[in-house]
């Protein structure tokens, strides 16, 4: 990548510092930043790690087309999550249903597991691909913000921002979603 | 941003397991050199869209021999497509057309199932049968003479067809 964008910054004087240059170091400081939280946020929704990381790429590559727009965002996380979140759904509406056997190798793959043995780690696979289902048969609103809200590091003001709605709807549908939540799991264990 | 971070589901009273599954899966950690291949992914996306294909030196658009070949060109193609379609018209000959009689919907709803109208017979011309003149003779004996003859002939027809024996 130096090499290309010193060919495409070659009649740039050595003192000023090459535009393409800069941008490239602002795309990679974001990257560095908010990757992981991206990328968390893309396989909460696609279950995939393949899947996610295309996501996150995607959303770095749109970044990029709006470049220009870069410096009038105000909250860059927030809204970066937004364009990521928006890329997963559309992938997750695209693409045909998963089978839950999928869920569990990967979640089996994934989740941490010290401390437990082969089959402990493949009953709480289980187990997680079960709550998963069950929140798979939600409504898309409430089912959305459960989703962000089991992310910590975004309150609910940010969800509100993400999803363009106002926070006391958020805390509506959160209050419903996990109503909803409860008795669904109520109904599989018995 | 500061306000209100107590959108943890497990933070409220009806605390359940499906609210630790989402958040294990919500604190996952990012897959090692994710950073890198997002970077590289980016710049091997944009670099593949942003090409430009360089156009051919002995090809450029400024040369004039280049602009007269392409009018030409033009030029031909335009006559050459409009002689394909001139040759190839066929003119129209005059259709033999029988109309037919319009139908008229029958008052009241009803149809004529297709009926066909066929106009009265009309009476053929009369041929006046032309009249023999008779020519005017004077004289009487001549008509009593055959009136004579006419009766004495049919009587002796008959006769003789029924009793030709008796006469001799």
């Amino acid at each position: 990548m130096d090499g290309d964008s010193k060919q495409r910054c070659g009649r740039a004087s050595p003192h000023r510092k090459c535009p393409l240059r800069a941008e490239e170091e602002t795309l990679a400081a974001l990257v560095s930043e908010y990757a992981g939280t991206l990328y968390r946020v893309s396989f909460s929704v696609l279950r995939n790690a393949a899947d996610a990381e295309d996501a996150v790429q995607e959303a770095f590559l749109r970044v990029l087309k709006h470049r220009d727009t870069l410096d009038e965002v105000r909250d860059r996380r927030v809204w970066l999550i937004r364009i990521v979140w928006n890329i997963v759904l559309d992938r997750k509406r695209r693409a045909k249903t998963r089978p839950e056997t999928d869920d569990v190798a990967e979640l089996a793959r994934v989740l941490p597991a010290e401390g437990l043995s082969a089959e402990d780690r493949a009953a709480a696979a289980q187990h997680h691909a079960q709550v998963l289902a069950c929140v798979e048969t939600l409504p898309a609103k409430e089912r959305e913000v459960l989703m962000l809200s089991a992310f910590e590091e975004l309150s609910s003001v940010e969800i509100a921002q993400v999803l363009g709605i106002t926070e006391s709807s958020v805390r509506s549908r959160l209050f419903r979603a996990r109503n909803l939540m409860a008795g669904l799991l109520g109904r599989v264990r018995q | 941003m500061e306000s209100s971070r107590d959108n943890s589901v497990g933070g409220g009273n009806g605390s359940v397991g499906f609210e630790e599954s989402l958040r294990m899966i919500a604190r996952l950690p990012a897959p090692e050199g994710l950073e890198e291949r997002v970077i590289a992914g980016v710049r091997a996306g944009s670099g593949r869209r942003a090409r430009i294909l360089e156009f051919p030196a002995a090809l450029r658009p400024g040369s004039n021999w280049m602009r007269s070949a392409a009018a030409a060109a033009i030029v031909f193609v335009v006559a050459g497509g409009g002689w394909g379609v001139y040759s190839r018209v066929q003119k129209l000959q005059a259709a033999k057309v029988i109309t037919m009689p319009v139908r008229v919907a029958a008052p009241g709803g009803f149809s004529n199932a297709g009926a066909m109208r066929t106009p009265n017979t009309l009476n053929g011309p009369v041929v006046p049968i032309p009249v023999a003149v008779k020519p005017v003779q004077t004289g009487a004996g001549v008509p009593a003479v055959k009136k004579a003859n006419r009766k004495v002939g049919t009587a002796m027809v008959g006769k003789s067809a029924v009793q030709p024996v008796a006469a001799k």
